[in-house]
């Protein structure tokens, strides 16, 4: 009986540790199964989120702001005398100073750029927004062939495909502004066009060193319509040399500005300003044509850091009117005065470690290289301030605080030549001699 | 007290005297971060005043902190690209030098059940593009393929797309990992997976054959096949620094260059240079 008893006890507990072994590996098999649906869905959500991701990492946003303080050594940049001519310190730096104002703050450029970039497409959009308001800089579409990709086409309003500094961004640019001969010849640096751009592949091997840009445009500038039928064709033919052991770089490049100004009356002044007053002239295409040669050479300078000197000139055919020598956005509305000129600059930035960098740069534009400036205002001659050459020095300072913020400090002494002394006209009188307007910059960047 | 003043005193004496302490930060490759931690933890071992920090993140993070500033020295699996270089020039008006280190060949990895053996550049081309997308389709078991790879700011993501599909765009398939370490623990819990990834990584799977076309030979990525050309995905493991380099960074990388150096590149696995 005894025996039984122990029997049936045995029993009952093998049985039920039995089933608890089976009910505990049930349990087991369900929450296995229940963790590998839950990592399932995981994955699901992580598939989805990834493709959104995706979707999104196509967008870009960058931007950058210019807060600055300028301060000039002349009041309005005239010695405090008001003219109606071309300002010598304002359309240079950002505005013209009002008439006693030797100082400001100025919110120089306030951009946000938005790119939505494919493999091979892009949209792109920049916007300039300060303290005058909102304008456009960039609105353009990029279509890169998908066989050697190599053959870009861009159209919109973009940058010129002219020279170096048109393409060297203003957030990357040492100095505040660019020189006065870009400023000039390119106001707005963009252009509404289309354009070709050629850039060999790393794997084409002798040909990757070139690169080549060729561009149809309005002529215009950036944001006014075309006013004729003519368009303008400009074209950079560029080489990139490195020579990675000696951690030097040589970049250079030829272009080609090929376009035409409309003469709205019978009156041109050409080359050494005689008048030509035949009746055809009225609505007759005059040559705006430039040819310039750029370099750029990079090179280690220990122990300070990496330095470069970069050098540009260019020479031409410039369309304007007697006391503006800017290229035209607009039908001219006066006479017409056809210059050759001359500009060029030189610059070398030195960097000094990791955050700082000094710069200077030297240039000078001949608006009319065939007189002098002396000419300008002497009596029986048709010369104006758009034939007043200029040469100015820069010195400077940059130092990155972080990869996001950058100040500047610099100071332009700029010299005008002087002209004629005997001149009465009123406009021209601050200019027998060198007008005070050398400026002082102050500038803070923060760019993301 | 006096005993106090004199122990102050000897302190700030040897305090005072000992040199400062050098840091050198290094960032960039995943595949060559285990490299790197070795190279920095002898260094210092043998270099008590210099600081080494190590971090991944692939290769374009490491060249974008190079570009900011946020790393002295870069570590990169891939060369640099012609834009990276432009916006060092913008930036420091310098190249950026380069730096050969160790060779390495990309490992493809598969499977240790998966019977498929090699592969030639062309399949692995189809296969990564999404036009080969069955294992019978190059004499494997009727599956498909499952694509593992890198994310793109990674170097070997790039050197793969640039050397050995062309070019062409990876398949939208493809699973992208945040390491090569990563993409070989897929491989090895997926039969049917396929990876891509440093030598040095490859534990625990089986690394293919790779050959140039259908008539080569196929080569398997050991040392010898690395050192003569014969393994067709080889590459160069660099580093690059803004401008010539001088002070501790020059010591520093002086001695990844002498044999000592380069003994620990044999060890973690990937060839020397020198």
């Amino acid at each position: 009986m005894q025996r039984l008893k122990y029997c049936l006890l045995f029993l009952v507990i093998t049985s039920a540790l039995s089933y608890g072994q089976d009910s505990s590996k049930t349990v087991n098999e369900r929450n296995i199964t229940e963790i590998q649906d839950a990592v399932s869905g995981i994955n699901e959500t992580i598939a989805e989120m990834k493709t959104t991701l995706d979707a999104l990492k196509k967008i870009k946003l960058s931007g950058y702001v210019q807060s600055q303080f300028t301060s000039t050594n002349g009041a309005g940049g005239y010695d405090g005398v008001k003219t109606s001519g071309p300002t010598a310190v304002g359309n240079f730096s950002g505005g013209a100073l009002g008439k006693d104002v030797s100082s400001r703050f100025l919110v120089r450029r306030g951009r946000l750029k938005a790119v939505y970039k494919n493999d091979l497409t892009q949209y792109v959009m920049q916007i300039d927004v300060t303290q005058s308001g909102v304008s456009i800089k960039d609105m353009y579409l990029s279509v890169k062939e998908p066989w050697l990709k190599t053959f870009a086409l861009t159209a919109g309003v973009f940058d010129r495909p002219f020279g170096f500094e048109i393409s060297y961004s203003s957030s990357s640019r040492e100095a505040p502004e660019r020189t006065r001969m870009y400023q000039t010849l390119f106001p707005g640096e963009r252009e509404l066009g289309m354009k070709l751009e050629v850039i060999p592949t790393e794997q084409m091997g002798f040909l990757s060193l070139f690169n080549f840009k060729f561009g149809v445009f309005n002529g215009t500038g950036p944001t006014t319509h075309d006013v004729d039928n003519r368009k303008d064709v400009i074209g950079r033919l560029g080489i990139g040399l490195q020579f990675q052991e000696q951690n030097v770089a040589l970049d250079a490049g030829v272009s080609v500005y090929s376009g035409s100004v409309r003469s709205n009356t019978k009156y041109v002044y050409e080359k050494i300003n005689e008048l030509d007053s035949t009746s055809t002239n009225n609505g007759k295409y005059f040559d705006r044509s430039y040819i310039g040669i750029d370099a750029q050479l990079y090179a280690d300078f220990l122990p300070f850091g990496g330095s470069s000197i970069r050098a540009e000139l260019i020479s031409g055919q410039q369309p304007g009117t007697k006391d503006d020598n800017r290229s035209p956005s607009a039908l001219l509305t006066g006479d017409m005065y056809v210059r050759n000129f001359l500009g060029y600059y030189a610059a070398l930035i030195q960097n000094i470690g990791l955050s700082h960098q000094l710069v200077v740069r030297y240039d000078e534009f001949h608006p009319n290289s065939d007189n002098s400036s002396k000419n300008i205002g002497a009596p029986g001659s048709n010369m104006g301030l758009g034939d007043l050459a200029y040469k100015t020095i820069g010195i400077g300072w940059v130092y990155h605080y972080d990869e996001n913020v950058k100040f500047v400090a610099y100071y332009d002494m700029i010299s005008n030549d002087e002209i004629s002394p005997i001149t009465t006209n009123t406009a021209y009188r601050p200019y027998i001699k060198d007008v005070k307007d050398d400026i002082f910059t102050f500038r803070i960047q923060y760019k993301f | 007290m006096k005993n106090v003043a004199i122990i102050l005193l000897l302190a700030a004496v040897i305090l005072g005297f000992s040199g400062p302490t050098e840091t050198i930060t290094v960032k960039g490759s995943d595949t060559m971060v285990i490299l790197a931690q070795r190279w920095a933890e002898l260094y210092m071992q043998k270099n008590p005043g210099v600081v080494i920090q190590v971090t991944g993140g692939g290769s374009g993070t490491g060249i974008s902190g190079l570009i900011n500033g946020t790393t002295d020295i870069c570590n990169a699996s891939r060369p640099m690209k012609p834009s990276e270089k432009s916006k060092l020039k913008q930036r420091y008006n310098s190249l950026g030098v380069e730096i050969k280190t160790a060779k390495d060949g990309l490992s493809i990895y598969v499977n240790e059940k998966n019977p498929v053996q090699e592969f030639s550049l062309a399949q692995l081309r189809g296969i990564y593009t999404g036009k080969i997308t069955n294992w019978k389709e190059i004499g494997g078991p009727d599956q498909r393929i499952i694509l593992y790879g890198r994310e793109n700011n990674s170097g070997t993501y790039v050197y793969f797309r640039d050397n050995v599909m062309m070019g062409d765009d990876y398949s939208s398939t493809m699973q992208s990992m945040p390491g090569t370490a990563a993409v070989v623990n897929a491989v090895a819990k997926d039969e049917f997976g396929i990876g891509y990834g440093g030598a040095a990584y490859g534990k625990g799977i089986r690394e293919a054959k790779v050959k140039v076309d259908e008539k080569s030979p196929a080569y398997a990525p050991t040392e010898e096949n690395v050192k003569s050309g014969n393994y067709p995905i080889a590459r160069y493991l660099y580093l690059y620094v803004r401008s010539r380099p001088s002070g501790a960074i020059k010591d520093y990388i002086d001695w990844i260059l002498s044999p000592e150096g380069q003994s620990i590149v044999k060890k973690v696995g990937y060839f020397p240079v020198r």
